[in-house]
């Protein structure tokens, strides 16, 4: 571990994780030596079929070493430039980086000695530990990654979330200030059901989030920051809406798409396309075809009303819904362009799924004279358990962190009158735009819970109910 | 030699190759500029450079040049186009400088938001194009260079040169409260005004703007009698269209006398009741009397499909309106009660990266991207007008044509334009959120205009704590 930190250290300070584009642009020049020494390599394993001819075996070989040298030689001087090489060198004279780089000799060093066989002795290594510690070995590339893009950045927004940090300057520890500020609801009661709020509650600290009546009282709720909550109830309301509206067609189409039908294979390429294509493409055409004034379904609407009327004589005036510009339609328009998205990806598993079910169950209930419906229920649906668990699961997290389709399609993003703000956008809004990347890690954190406890609760049904095939 | 040692002696090289291919290119890429170069210099050369070799439009710095990197948002392709050409020009002009213009934004990705990204990151260019009301948020944060000693021993520079609403803000320094910073020059500004399909208002039998407005006569209401005259041609037939951020709204205030803010900018002024006055016109527009596209909706495809009789926009809209099939004109907006058209003077500003390694080079940069050559071709392509005042300049710009009447943006400029600005005391996109959710509240009759002036700011004036 200390020799992977130092390594990892030292490859930060020399620059080399910022370098990646130079590296992708410069090291194809090293394509060809390293062609050669592959080649070189050829020649050298090719020695062993003169495994009974030492002399030439070892000629071979050496010959093979030679190549292989002089090609990494060679892709070497390709990829730097012998004339970079003291600059580069000069350039990182530096006490930080010539510390990592000693921590890098000792720890490799330590690691090396460690391999050796009178050092394995001394430690009484057996061939389990060995066997773990290889497997640890082999599960590293992934391990770092997953620590330094994606634990680290993590355990680095959860100490963000409790300070006040705006992405730029110093950090300042807040405490749970950010959460405090997220969560702080306050109630009043009101004496008439139209009194004001600032008669009510303290409008300096609180904004009022939402008032209602029960048992002949009215009540008032304010909150420090109203948007948060507003955007958690959009969330919300999304997730309900999309979640069924993607999934049981999904079901239905997968149930269709299972049968031997001519055309199948087709349709469920055609299905799939939407999962596939750019969601940024998607949100621009669907925005275009919700467009009040221009757009196509209003247009369809318009030419239908007038075909009707045409024939019938009649003097319909046909509705013309502003999908994106209304409280009342704009979250729905977005529901229906997402369960659009997802219905395909969410086909193709519950096809797979289905297509795992034994078809000797099938064959029984039709024997038993169970019809259609009666197999889809009994057979089909509690078999697939473990695909809706999954779909579920994955439909529900993808519906509460929803960002890209709203971002595009409102104007302004989250509007109107914040009808279609997000968890994500609000993040988002807080984070890359307010300069509040402390109170977004917050939002970050508390979306997260959410997401956890809700996909915990999936997995823990699921776990209840198995059945035996 | 066994084989795993051959694997052993392979890999190492390779990672080699692989490591001195990825600095490789800091050090040429450092040596210009920075001789005593620190580690962090050479880590940010070497992040430019692979910026730099990302970039297609990057050009290749010349032996000894200082490379620069630079960034303003185009419109469209047309206008990229022109910026890269200018950046090729001033590439050759600029006595060691090599540029690289790299266009920013894109459909679905905010400009300003990336932007700040990069600077967090340390990717960010020299030098880049940041709005108005950006500019505080910006500078407040130590993101933008002040140039002030920089400008000081220009030869031959005044701020004067420019238009003096944008110079009051770019030269504000919130420490000392006075005019003692230059946190940029302006790039080209504009202003709102109505363009106009003379088709449809002469089907429409409404009387032309342009001439009411050289009669005087073009006022609040003149401008509902042309707009509901189009409206009754048919049921998707709009007599006006514009769209929803705080330009358009901003206009109808300040056209009554109201504004987003108090005298000193510290907090909000919504509920005034002139602010009041101009948003309940406006609330009528698009409710009692229905005469508007609706609110939130785009108002550029419908007019430019021939449906919206007045749509108004900037004179950036002018390109992408010159390719219409129908006859349009602009006129300035109509005079409010307050006796102007409370019209807007947009400006962006070219700004200095804080942590450039070449400030010198780069205020070059920003002197020769606003001089008078520089800003004359980008509003030849009918883009925007130039931010230096000179009767050249505005000669020049009047030439630029199609609209006929380009005179009607010069005349809001001078009819009592109320420049953009930073907000120095609080949070514009905070507030900006806040304002810009009510007023679409009360414009799409979501809220009455009571109930939008009892509490707007108490909730905006939150964001100037924040």
């Amino acid at each position: 571990m200390g020799f992977l930190i130092c390594a990892v250290a030292l490859l930060q300070l020399i620059g080399v994780f910022a370098g990646f584009d130079a590296l992708a642009d410069r090291f194809p020049r090293a394509l060809l030596p390293l062609g050669v020494s592959f080649i070189g390599y050829l020649i050298y394993v090719f020695a062993d079929r003169y495994e009974n001819y030492p002399k030439r075996q070892r000629s071979i070989q050496n010959t093979g070493k030679i190549v292989m040298l002089a090609g990494l030689a060679l892709a070497l001087i390709a990829v730097v430039g012998w004339e970079s090489v003291p600059g580069f060198i000069a350039a990182r004279l530096q006490l930080p980086i010539l510390l990592a780089l000693a921590g890098s000799i000792l720890f490799g060093l330590m690691t090396w000695a460690m391999w050796r066989h009178p050092t394995a002795l001394a430690m009484n290594v057996n061939n389990a530990r060995q066997e773990a510690l290889e497997g640890y070995l082999f599960l590293s590339p992934n391990l770092i990654g997953f620590l330094l893009f994606l634990a680290g950045p993590l355990l680095l927004s959860l100490y963000t979330s409790f300070t006040n940090w705006d992405g730029f300057g110093t950090r300042e520890w807040v405490g749970f200030g950010n959460y405090g500020k997220l969560l702080n609801l306050t109630f009043a009661t009101l004496t008439a059901a139209n009194q004001p709020a600032n008669q009510a509650i303290n409008v300096k600290v609180y904004d009022e989030l939402a008032r209602f009546s029960l048992f002949g009282s009215h009540y008032l709720i304010g909150a420090t920051d109203k948007l948060f909550w507003i955007a958690m109830r959009n969330t919300l309301l999304f997730g309900l809406l999309v979640v069924p509206l993607s999934v049981l067609p999904a079901l239905g189409l997968a149930a269709i798409l299972n049968s031997k039908l001519p055309g199948m294979k087709f349709f469920r390429s055609v299905y799939f396309i939407p999962s596939v294509a750019a969601v940024v493409g998607i949100a621009l055409i669907w925005q275009w075809m919700y467009n009040a004034s221009v757009g196509w379904i209003n247009y369809a609407i318009l030419s239908a009303a007038n075909f009707l009327n045409s024939i019938f004589g009649a003097a319909w005036i046909a509705p013309q819904p502003r999908w994106l510009s209304t409280s009342d339609t704009a979250l729905l328009a977005i529901v229906v362009m997402v369960a659009w998205q997802t219905i395909g990806f969410n086909t193709i598993l519950f096809l797979a799924g289905m297509q795992n079910i034994p078809k000797v169950l099938y064959e029984a209930a039709t024997v038993d004279g169970a019809g259609a419906w009666r197999q889809f229920r009994n057979i089909t649906l509690p078999l697939l358990g473990a695909t809706m668990v999954f779909v579920l699961s994955t439909t529900i997290i993808a519906s509460f962190q929803i960002f890209e389709p709203i971002f595009i399609m409102t104007n302004p993003a989250g509007g109107p009158n914040n009808a279609t703000l997000s968890a994500v956008l609000y993040l988002y809004q807080n984070g890359f735009q307010r300069f509040n990347q402390g109170y977004a890690s917050a939002i970050a954190w508390l979306l997260f819970v959410i997401i956890f406890l809700v996909t915990m609760i999936q997995y823990r049904r699921q776990r209840n109910v198995t059945y035996e095939m | 030699m066994n084989k795993k040692r051959i694997s052993i002696l392979l890999s190492l090289l390779v990672l080699a190759s692989m490591l001195l291919g990825a600095c490789a290119t800091a050090a040429p890429a450092a040596e210009p500029a920075a001789p005593a170069a620190t580690t962090e210099a050479a880590a940010e050369a070497a992040t430019e450079a692979a910026v730099e070799a990302a970039t297609e439009a990057a050009a290749a710095p010349a032996e000894g040049d200082v490379a620069i990197r630079w960034r303003t948002r185009p419109d469209n392709q047309e206008e990229a186009n022109v910026y890269k050409g200018i950046s090729d020009e001033l590439d050759a002009q600029l006595e060691g400088i090599s540029l690289a213009y790299e266009p920013g934004g894109s459909e679905g990705a905010s400009y300003q938001d990336q932007l700040k990204t990069e600077i967090a990151n340390g990717t960010a260019p020299d030098v880049f194009w940041i709005p108005g009301t950006d500019v505080g948020d910006f500078a407040k944060r130590g993101l933008i260079l002040n140039m002030a000693d920089l400008a000081a021993g220009t030869d031959g520079f005044t701020v004067d040169a420019f238009y003096p609403g944008p110079m009051e803000y770019l030269t504000y320094n919130p420490e000392s409260g006075d005019s003692s910073a230059l946190w940029g020059l302006p790039r080209d500004v504009s202003t709102f005004v109505l363009y106009y399909n003379k088709d449809l208002l002469a089907e429409a039998g409404a009387a032309d703007p342009a001439e009411l407005a050289a009669e005087g006569k073009w006022d609040w209401d003149a401008f509902v009698d042309v707009a509901s005259k189009v409206r009754g041609l048919g049921s998707d037939i709009y007599g006006y269209g514009a769209n929803a951020w705080w330009g358009p709204y901003g206009t109808w205030m300040n056209a009554a006398g109201g504004g987003f803010f108090n005298a000193d900018r510290t907090a909000c002024n919504l509920n005034s009741p002139e602010s009041l006055a101009g948003l309940e016109f406006e609330r009528k527009l698009y409710q009692d009397l229905d005469v508007a596209v609706p609110y939130g909706e785009d108002s550029e495809p419908p007019f430019r499909a021939g449906k919206v009789g007045l749509f108004q926009n900037g004179r950036w809209a002018t390109p992408g309106i010159r390719t219409v099939d129908f006859n349009w004109d602009v006129v300035e907006l109509p005079k409010g009660p307050a006796g102007h058209a409370g019209n807007w003077l947009f400006w962006g500003a070219y700004a200095v990266n804080a942590n450039t390694q070449h400030p010198e080079e780069a205020w070059k940069l920003v002197q020769a991207l606003t001089q008078a050559d520089t800003q004359a071709k980008i509003s030849a392509l009918g883009t925007n007008i130039p931010s230096r005042v000179s009767k050249e300049a505005t000669d020049a710009f009047l030439t630029f044509t199609p609209p006929a009447n380009n005179q009607a943006f010069l005349n809001g400029l001078n009819d009592s334009a109320t420049a953009e600005g930073p907000l120095w005391a609080g949070n514009w996109p905070a507030f900006d959120a806040v304002a810009g959710a009510n007023v679409q509240a009360l414009m799409t009759g979501e809220k009455t205009i009571d109930d939008f002036a009892a509490t707007i700011c108490d909730e905006a004036d939150k964001t100037f704590s924040e």
